[in-house]
């Protein structure tokens, strides 16, 4: 068993997408309990690549490597788990709001989170407000990530809160919010939970935020 | 006489040999036939069905002949004039011009060095220094109106607070197809038609396909609209390596410019001969950070190259310099700034835009426009090079002053001084006197002199009657989008 954590660990610090899959796979075959593979196995592991990126001795690439690796095995993992084994790392539901097209710093952020543990359905960008209350209806997320980068499309965001509150389901989740034209005090103003500054931090502020509420 | 004499007028400089070049366009060329693009329009598929491009859904795969049929029908020269009535924008082969960026969110506030959303009255603020500052040949708005009564019109507010303040050819950004239209028409009154506007455009317009090697519906809305009423027009991928494009130089450049061959293709089939112009702001994706980076000197390289790239196309350049990622006006943007305003010079193109922006494209600085102003003026010196004539070579004021003579009383030193450059801002007098001038910093230098252009600085007001009809055409606007 052991071994098998050791081998997890090295192969997702490495970022080795493939090796992760198999040797997840094998620990599964030999009876391993799912739960440890995640909590001593995969969590500890993206725990020591996270402090690494935030001492700079890491970067994006390398980082976003791991995260992948992580959900490639939590894929294989997340149907063996219990909803309890899942702790703070739930299921997030991302996308980019109505009329904006920037993609890719929301596609960090999902990949920071899958890298979490999160299961992560990103809706895309150019998503219609209704589309984020449907999906966070269709999910169950725990977390809702919305980004905008243009002062013409944050507007959206708010929006897309009063409508879940509208469909009585706003205190199912937690909201978070980026972009670069974002700010704190624009998430208070209309009411987000979170606002992450940037992708490498969201998902500290995320737990933060869940821990602050358990 | 001598004969097989090569004289440099200026100083020389390139990135890319002309096969590193062909290296670069063969494999955009594989990328237009094997890759293709992707586009979200229903008439511009249209246009590539009727064509001999291969369409499969919204990808388009498109034939090395059509591209290079296409990229014959470009012209090699726009000028623009302004609404001084000059003709003062020539776009032409090595002919540099240096002008803002557009649409930031955020301004650094001048008088409380606190940032915050970026006004109407900043736009303005901008466009009247850009008017007084010598050294900015062209304006685009710098911030972007964020107290505008509708997001969905901003652009023509924007454009009304730049043509209040400003008489320079522009470059101007719009939300829409829609609102380009009425950019446009706007553009019309002012030049008095659109026979005239054709054969003096007062502005280009910006418009920005998504890479990698995607165009969305609402651009190339305003790309075909540019075609069919021949506005020029610039179609500028912003790649960030290492994100959306390879985190190669050499392979952000193929794809950059595959993007820009669509673009060209598309064009060509809408109305052959429209003036497009070639562009990119080609930088990385900070690996630390996670931004978008305007003051790196990838970013300064990569540019220049493209440059070239552009020359050997026979296509105007637009390019980026004079910008930074620092927060504040501070040494690191002084440098950065620096930095790319000096080699996106040195290459030779045509706008280079950007001037002035700080925090990694997201915040305005009046002050940094001013500072640009006096490094462009640096710039622009090394750029005039070395006369090598017998009056330069001086071999006869040498002889007549011999060793141990003086060169200050000289009539010729009387006449050639004024060659050189004059500092307006930087301090290169002895400590004394600084100190007894108040021991300024550049900081504070900058800042008297922002504060000072813009209480008496006035611009040559809009006709009345003018003013009137395009204010129009900002409330229609507003009217319809209530
Ligand atoms: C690249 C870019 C583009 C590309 C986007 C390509 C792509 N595939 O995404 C293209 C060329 C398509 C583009 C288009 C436009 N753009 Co643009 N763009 C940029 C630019 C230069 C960089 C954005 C970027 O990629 N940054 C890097 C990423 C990694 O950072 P990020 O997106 O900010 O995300 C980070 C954080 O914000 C955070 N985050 C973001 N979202 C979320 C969400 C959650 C849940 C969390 C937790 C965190 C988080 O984490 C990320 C990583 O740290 C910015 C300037 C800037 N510095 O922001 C302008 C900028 C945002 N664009 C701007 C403009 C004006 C436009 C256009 C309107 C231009 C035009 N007139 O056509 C169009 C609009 C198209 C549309 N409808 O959306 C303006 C915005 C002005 C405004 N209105 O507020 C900016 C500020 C530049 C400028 N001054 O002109 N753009």
């Amino acid at each position: 068993m052991s071994s098998d954590l050791g081998k997890i660990s090295d192969a997702l610090t490495k970022g080795n997408v493939d090796e992760l899959k198999e040797v997840v796979q094998q620990a599964l075959d030999n009876d391993a309990v799912p739960a440890d593979l995640l909590n001593k196995g995969l969590l500890p592991g993206m725990e020591a690549v996270g402090q690494k990126w935030k001492n700079g001795e890491m970067f994006m690439p390398e980082v976003l490597r791991c995260a992948k690796a992580m959900s490639g095995a939590m894929d294989i993992l997340r149907p063996r788990l219990a909803k309890e084994d899942l702790g703070s790392a739930g299921k997030m539901v991302i996308g980019t709001v109505s009329g904006d097209l920037h993609d890719i710093g929301k596609d960090l952020a999902a990949m920071m989170f899958e890298g979490a543990g999160y299961e992560v359905v990103n809706i895309g960008i150019d998503q219609p407000n209704e589309k984020f209350v449907e999906a966070a209806k269709e999910h169950k997320p725990t977390l809702l990530g919305m980004s905008a980068l243009l002062t013409t499309t944050m507007p959206r965001m708010g929006e897309v809160i009063n409508s879940l509150k509208e469909a009585g389901i706003r205190d199912q989740m937690a909201v978070i919010i980026g972009g670069a034209p974002v700010t704190q005090e624009f998430a208070e103003e209309i009411g987000a939970d979170i606002y992450a500054p940037n992708a490498g931090s969201a998902v500290d502020l995320a737990r933060e935020y869940f821990e602050s509420k358990a | 006489m001598k004969i097989n004499q090569t004289i440099n007028k200026s100083p020389q400089f390139r990135v890319l040999s002309e096969d590193q070049i062909e290296q670069i366009y063969f494999s955009a060329l594989e990328v237009m036939e094997r890759t293709g693009g992707v586009v979200y329009h229903e008439g511009a598929l249209e246009l590539f069905k009727n064509s001999d491009a291969l369409v499969e859904g919204n990808r388009v795969r498109i034939p090395i002949t059509m591209v290079e049929e296409a990229l014959k029908s470009y012209p090699r020269k726009i000028t623009l004039k302004g609404r001084n009535g000059k003709r003062s924008l020539f776009l032409e082969k090595d002919m540099v011009s240096f002008g803002t960026g557009s649409d930031l969110p955020f301004t650094l506030d001048m008088n409380t060095g606190e940032r915050r959303n970026t006004t109407y009255k900043d736009v303005s603020d901008a466009s009247k220094l850009v008017d007084a500052l010598s050294n900015f040949d062209f304006h685009m708005s710098h911030g972007i109106v964020t107290d505008a009564p509708n997001p969905q019109t901003y652009d023509r507010h924007q454009f009304m607070a730049m043509l209040e303040n400003c008489t320079k050819p522009m470059v101007v950004t719009s939300v829409d197809g829609e609102g380009l239209e009425d950019l446009w028409k706007m553009g019309c009154l002012i030049q008095g038609g659109e026979h005239e506007f054709r054969l003096n455009p007062m502005f280009v317009v910006y418009i920005e396909p998504i890479s990698p090697l995607k165009n969305d519906s609402t651009a190339v809305e305003k790309l075909l609209f540019a075609a069919e009423k021949r506005i020029p027009a610039m179609y500028t991928p912003c790649p960030s390596s290492g994100a959306t494009a390879p985190a190669t130089i050499a392979g952000m450049l193929v794809q950059s410019l595959a993007e820009t061959l669509l673009a060209i293709v598309m064009c060509h089939l809408k109305n052959p001969g429209m003036p497009l112009i070639m562009g990119g702001v080609t930088t990385l994706l900070d690996m630390r950070k996670s931004t978008y980076s305007y003051g790196a000197p990838e970013l300064s390289l990569a540019s220049a190259a493209n440059t070239d790239i552009s020359k050997w196309l026979n296509l105007i350049m637009f390019s980026t310099g004079g910008c930074t990622d620092a927060k504040i006006l501070d040494e690191q943007a002084a440098s950065e700034q620096m930095m790319n305003l000096f080699y996106s010079y040195l290459s030779g193109a045509n706008l280079i835009h950007d001037v002035g922006y700080i925090d990694h494209g997201t915040t305005a600085s009046l002050e940094s426009l001013v500072l640009n102003q006096e490094m462009i003026g640096m710039v622009k010196q090394f750029g005039k090079g070395i006369n090598t004539d017998d009056e330069h070579l001086a071999l006869d004021l040498i002889e007549k002053q011999g060793p141990g003579g003086e060169y200050v009383t000289t009539d010729h030193t009387f006449k050639y001084w004024k060659e050189w450059f004059m500092p307006q801002l930087q301090d290169r007098s002895d400590y004394e006197t600084w100190v007894k001038n108040g021991s300024k910093t550049m900081g504070q230098r900058l800042k008297e002199r922002t504060q000072h252009l813009l209480d008496t600085y006035q611009p040559e007001p809009l006709d009345e009657k003018l003013r009137k009809e395009l204010k129009k055409i900002c409330e229609d606007a507003d009217k319809r989008h209530m």
